[in-house]
């Protein structure tokens, strides 16, 4: 079948189908850089046994592939009462995964701070959390937004795993077309070239905001 | 723990190494003679070097995979999930460490280059004399790391039905409902096999180090 005709059919099916992968990558992406915020701070103010946890966690992740948390909540929730839909679990999963990427990449822009910058926070009557909040987080954020763009295509790439959980986004869509159709390729080369277009367009976002936002 | 699930993690365990390490060691040779192409004269190798990483770290590997997989018997080529899985790994890895070798070729420094033809080095000595020792030293911390992301990708060979850790752990609980016991396990599996990789890393890292080697930047 010619492609032309192929997305002039199934181009609904698609669209749908991205709208799927592109809330799951943008509702993980966030709650990935929120929960790898709250991880950096409990790494910076919780001494030296929350650091240890911290680590704990991020070699956790770090050395498992993120299959293993998707199916440890979508099989698991439902026995201790907690019947989500698949998509909060596989999203969970995801988030949980990310980061602990994600507090390792602040940790290493934390350090490019100026530790004088931490003597006049105190200098000038900061609390510890006004200083997190108004001092470090903001810089830490900025400096790292090549890195977390990178995150960011890595977690959106990890999305089509949560087709093994029959979430249907641009993956199973693609799979679902290729089985009742029968055509063999056409359906995973249109889904293929829409993640080019979706990783491109996230990586441009990330230079421009880069662009935008460092210091002058 | 339901009984002799133990035992098919192990050999799940040992199917996922052995895939890694296939295509850890295929990644590499193809990754060489990738890299070879990223610094070739003509501009249209260096073009197709550059859609071959960009098509190819722009798709998940599931769609890779899965892309593969259906593809393959359309082709009349009936290999089964297995052969399909570990070609679609190599050609990821490859696709990685390519990326990384043309890194550690273009932080050699100039200097290096100058000497080395000032000798008059025949390309083939210019390789094996100056540029593998030098790009093996300045890689060895990025290619441990994407060793260990190829053991975790095999895992998403279990979505096209290759039988390996992520596999047998799914089977397992489909049948005895143990979730946590069974993927905990399979974590650990996962966790000693990727831990492992990266201290082994660090150890020939040092090793490489405690040679004394004229390119060592220190």
């Amino acid at each position: 079948m010619n492609f032309g005709r192929w997305v002039a059919i199934y181009g609904p099916t698609y669209l749908t189908a991205l709208g799927w992968t592109a809330v799951t990558a943008v509702g993980a992406a966030c709650g990935a850089l929120i929960w790898g915020c709250a991880l950096l701070l409990i790494r910076l103010s919780a001494g030296r046994w929350g650091a240890r946890g911290v680590d704990a966690y991020v070699q956790l992740f770090r050395n498992t592939p993120v299959l293993l948390p998707i199916y440890l909540i979508y099989f698991a929730f439902p026995m201790i009462g907690l019947p989500w839909p698949a998509v909060v679990c596989g999203g969970l999963a995801l988030i949980l995964q990310n980061a602990a990427y994600i507090s390792e990449i602040l940790r290493g822009s934390v350090n490019a701070i100026d530790r004088v910058q931490f003597d006049a926070a105190r200098s000038i009557g900061l609390a510890p959390w006004s200083t997190f909040r108004k001092v470090v987080l903001p810089q830490v954020l900025v400096y790292s937004i090549p890195a977390l763009g990178n995150q960011t295509v890595l977690l959106l790439k990890d999305t089509s795993l949560l087709s093994a959980i029959s979430i249907t986004e641009l993956t199973m869509q693609a799979k679902l077309l290729t089985e009742q159709t029968g055509a063999a390729y056409e359906a995973f080369i249109v889904v293929a070239l829409l993640y080019l277009l979706l990783v491109s367009g996230t990586e441009v976002l990330f230079r421009v905001t880069h662009r935008a936002v460092r210091w002058r | 723990m339901p009984p002799g699930s133990l035992a098919l993690l192990a050999q799940g365990a040992a199917v996922s190494l052995l895939l890694a390490a296939v295509a850890i060691v295929g990644g590499t040779l193809l990754a060489v003679l990738l890299a070879a192409l990223a610094f070739s004269r003509f501009a249209v190798v260096r073009a197709a070097y550059r859609v071959y990483v960009y098509v190819v770290r722009g798709t998940p590997l599931l769609v890779l995979a899965l892309l593969v997989f259906y593809a393959m018997p359309a082709l009349d080529l009936r290999t089964g999930p297995y052969i399909a899985g570990t070609l679609v790994l190599i050609v990821y890895t490859g696709a990685l460490l390519a990326e990384v070798f043309r890194g550690g070729v273009l932080a050699i420094p100039r200097p290096q280059w100058e000497s080395a033809r000032s000798l008059g080095l025949p390309p083939l000595a210019m390789f094996r004399k100056i540029v593998a020792p030098l790009v093996t030293r300045y890689t060895l911390p990025p290619y441990v790391n994407v060793c260990v992301m190829t053991v975790k990708a095999s895992s998403v060979l279990s979505i096209i039905s290759v039988w390996e850790l992520t596999l047998a752990a799914r089977e397992i609980i489909e049948r005895t409902f143990a979730v946590f016991t069974i993927l905990g396990l399979a974590a650990a599996f996962y966790f000693v096999m990727c831990f492992g990789i990266d201290r082994l890393g660090r150890l020939f890292e040092r090793h490489l180090a405690l040679k004394g080697f004229a390119g060592e930047r220190a």
